[in-house]
């Protein structure tokens, strides 16, 4: 294109189990701050951030959703029509990474088809000056890749707490995201995107072929 | 989040009995070496105009709890007859004359108050011995008798010395004189308002829970607030005559509930196969993080305790996040009650009073928590109805932006406004709440809602989508004082008494 590429809207969703770090993650990514025991989030947090990607400047839309369980059925609406979801797990938490698995089936069968989906294992620090007989680590890196691998996920180890990997992981979405799919139909009723509305997209009928595989 | 986190340091500071853990103690520090460094300012009973107020509430206390003992033979003692205690004159000079009465210094505390602190503060020590301290807090104690230690005076004592000195310097006497009639005026509505309070305590065999609700509605004083909202909620009976069994009674049961349970709570112990514990565990260490009161491993304990027996003796709805945060408010309004003796063997008086409250508040909003949560997505539901009632333009600015009320309003229902206010702001807006009938955490609290959505109104309609989301997630209320609270809660009454009965709203 000749024209100065104005911001690209993506909207994101962060699932996880409770305390895994999804907030958190956010919380880096937004505002390079870190919280030691961060509050509990309720329902759903929303924040944005704009993240430039070579010539490319996107504006993520940032749904940070609560983790228990009991707050799962609100999941959907903030899902729905999602460009972009992050599934976080502790790996020093084997039930956590269960969790994410969940959230990736789900997210599979009802979220929209061309959804980019990052599986993000959050908590680095707390195994990065392991020795191998005694690690906190309980989810090896191979059963991460392994699940994105089958799942056709992006794949990132992050510490929120040190910074490590976190911007990559947005970075990551944002090179996956095809330009045409970042206007969605859920942008109409908003007064912030780059004036370009393609009234005729249907998320599940992009002009970009569905099926890219993120290995 | 931010500017609410400020707000939040400050636990309790509107009255002269300061406990403001967001400055003093430190996080980590054990309770107990805090508590040695503590003043606690109750202020001094020099002035007679406000002794007579001071032998009032400690009167109150004393008589309807009996007094707060070291010693358990004396405690059971005091307690097998059921009337005040003995040799218990109604006009002490000062609270030490009772305080000292009670003391029994053969046990492994001594509380001690220095008495030439007279103008400003009186300086109570904490001597304990920790050492001693052992599993205290799942024996059946014998503070299990004995409810409320001693109060403070009342917030206005260092205030009162204005209203008794006499200008000497000729030239400020105007100013002197206006400042001195206006003390007068507050204190004498101070005082007024509290002989109400103690009236309706007091006076009767049976407390007029009628006449209370309506009194406590705009407020109660800080000094019997923990009492106020325990017989509002229904834990403490109306009947005084059974006031102290039934206290003994229910904190009897509390500890053996957790007797029952398998949990090791300690901080350290290793991490156990509960799921449900482990949730709270991890959320009861992120409960408002800003307040060191809640940094202390030992509040920690408490809270997993208490939370962890609520959730499994409510299985329908389990622990739900939010709950934590609700059990706060009674936790450090009983804590402000209990401060002046503070041990360990008191916090399982403290846990199983804030446990049997949280339980009376969530009695009546179990919808709230059980599967999908269909109380909130009523209220939710409720809150924009109401408001096509009220402000049909905002609704239609909303709309129009593409924000939905549950993307908002659904922590406003599961933490009761609790993210959004600070935690003094929401102890006044309880004593409203608690007076409401039924207790009005469930209906007037959309009513609150609506008026708390449309006091940004303006704000809201000149911004979009994000904005109003980023807005209404750190809503500008960190200035807030009691009386914008009281403002709010007046407009959701009328609110209330307009649309309650029109169900119109509600379709």
């Amino acid at each position: 294109m000749s024209f100065p590429n104005p911001a690209t809207s993506v909207k994101l969703v962060l699932l996880g189990e409770a305390a895994v770090g999804k907030s958190s993650l956010v919380l880096r990514f937004v505002s390079n701050d870190f919280q030691e025991n961060k509050e509990p989030t309720i329902g759903a947090a929303f924040l944005t951030q704009k993240c430039t990607i070579g010539e490319r400047t996107i504006k993520y839309e940032i749904w940070d959703t609560a983790g228990q369980e009991r707050f799962a059925s609100l999941a959907p609406m903030y899902y729905r029509n999602a460009q972009a979801a992050i599934v976080v797990y502790d790996i020093t938490k084997p039930a956590s990474f269960i969790k994410a698995r969940h959230w990736v089936k789900e997210l599979h069968e009802q979220a929209s088809k061309d959804i980019t989906i990052a599986l993000v294992g959050n908590k680095y620090d707390l195994v990065e000056d392991d020795t191998e007989e005694e690690s906190l680590r309980k989810v090896s890196v191979e059963e991460g890749k392994g699940l994105a691998e089958e799942e056709g996920l992006l794949f990132f180890e992050t510490s929120a707490k040190t910074s490590y990997n976190v911007n990559d992981v947005f970075i990551g979405i944002g090179s996956k995201i095809p330009e045409a799919a970042s206007a969605g139909p859920n942008q109409i009723h908003q007064t912030n995107n780059d004036g370009r509305i393609d009234l005729t997209s249907d998320p599940n009928n992009r002009p970009r072929a569905a099926g890219d595989c993120a290995c | 989040m931010g500017k609410k986190k400020q707000e939040m340091s400050q636990v309790y500071n509107n009255s002269n009995n300061e406990f403001i853990f967001g400055e003093n103690g430190g996080k980590g520090k054990h309770l107990s070496s805090f508590l040695k460094n503590l003043s606690l300012t109750g202020t001094s009973s020099t002035s007679s105009v406000h002794s007579a107020n001071t032998d009032n509430i400690h009167e109150i206390n004393s008589n309807i709890y009996g007094t707060l003992g070291y010693s358990s033979s004396k405690v059971s003692s005091n307690q097998s007859n059921s009337g005040p205690p003995p040799k218990r004159s109604v006009s002490y000079k000062d609270l030490d004359d009772d305080w000292d009465a009670d003391i029994d210094v053969s046990t492994d505390s001594v509380v001690r108050r220095s008495p030439d602190n007279r103008n400003l503060s009186r300086v109570t020590k904490v001597e304990s011995n920790t050492s001693s301290r052992s599993s205290f807090n799942l024996q059946p104690s014998p503070m299990l008798d004995s409810l409320y230690p001693d109060l403070t005076l009342p917030a206005t004592n260092s205030s009162v010395n204005l209203n008794s000195q006499k200008p000497t310097n000729e030239e400020s006497l105007d100013v002197e004189d206006y400042r001195t009639t206006m003390e007068i005026n507050r204190l004498n509505q101070i005082s007024s308002r509290n002989n109400k309070f103690r009236n309706i305590l007091i006076s009767d065999s049976i407390v007029n829970l009628q006449d209370l609700r309506k009194l406590a509605w705009n407020g109660i004083p800080s000094e019997l607030r923990a009492l106020t909202w325990q017989i509002l909620l229904g834990y403490l009976p109306t009947n005084r005559a059974r006031q102290a069994s039934t206290l003994k009674r229910k904190r009897q049961e509390y500890l053996e509930g957790l007797n029952a349970s398998t949990i090791d709570f300690e901080d350290t112990a290793p991490s156990n196969s509960s799921s449900l514990y482990h949730q709270i565990k991890i959320d009861v260490r992120r409960t408002n993080q800003s307040i060191k009161l809640y940094g202390y491993p030992e509040t920690q304990q408490s809270l997993r305790k208490l939370l962890y027996l609520w959730a499994v003796r409510h299985p329908a709805s389990g622990y739900v996040q939010g709950i934590n945060d609700l059990c706060t408010p009674f936790f450090q309004i009983f804590l402000l009650n209990y401060i002046w003796q503070l041990q360990q063997r008191v916090l399982s008086i403290l846990e199983a009073d804030t446990y049997w409250c949280l339980s009376r508040l969530l009695e009546n909003i179990t919808d709230n928590y059980i599967h999908e949560q269909p109380g909130i997505i009523r209220q939710v539901g409720d809150l924009r109805n109401l408001i096509s009632k009220i402000d049909l333009e905002l609704l239609n600015h909303l709309d129009h932006e593409g924000v939905e009320f549950l993307q908002f309003s659904f922590r406003w229902m599961n933490c009761l406004l609790m993210r959004e206010l600070s935690i003094s702001l929401i102890v006044r807006m309880w004593d409203t709440y608690l007076s409401e009938t039924p207790l009005g955490f469930n209906n007037f609290h959309v009513y609150v809602c609506a008026a708390f959505l449309i006091k940004f109104s303006n704000d809201l309609k000149e911004k979009d989508f994000q904005e109003i989301l980023l807005f209404l997630q750190n809503p500008p209320t960190g200035h807030w004082k009691e009386k914008d609270i009281e403002l709010m809660l007046s407009e959701a009454f009328i609110w209330q008494s307009l649309y309650k009965n029109a169900s119109a709203h509600l379709r």
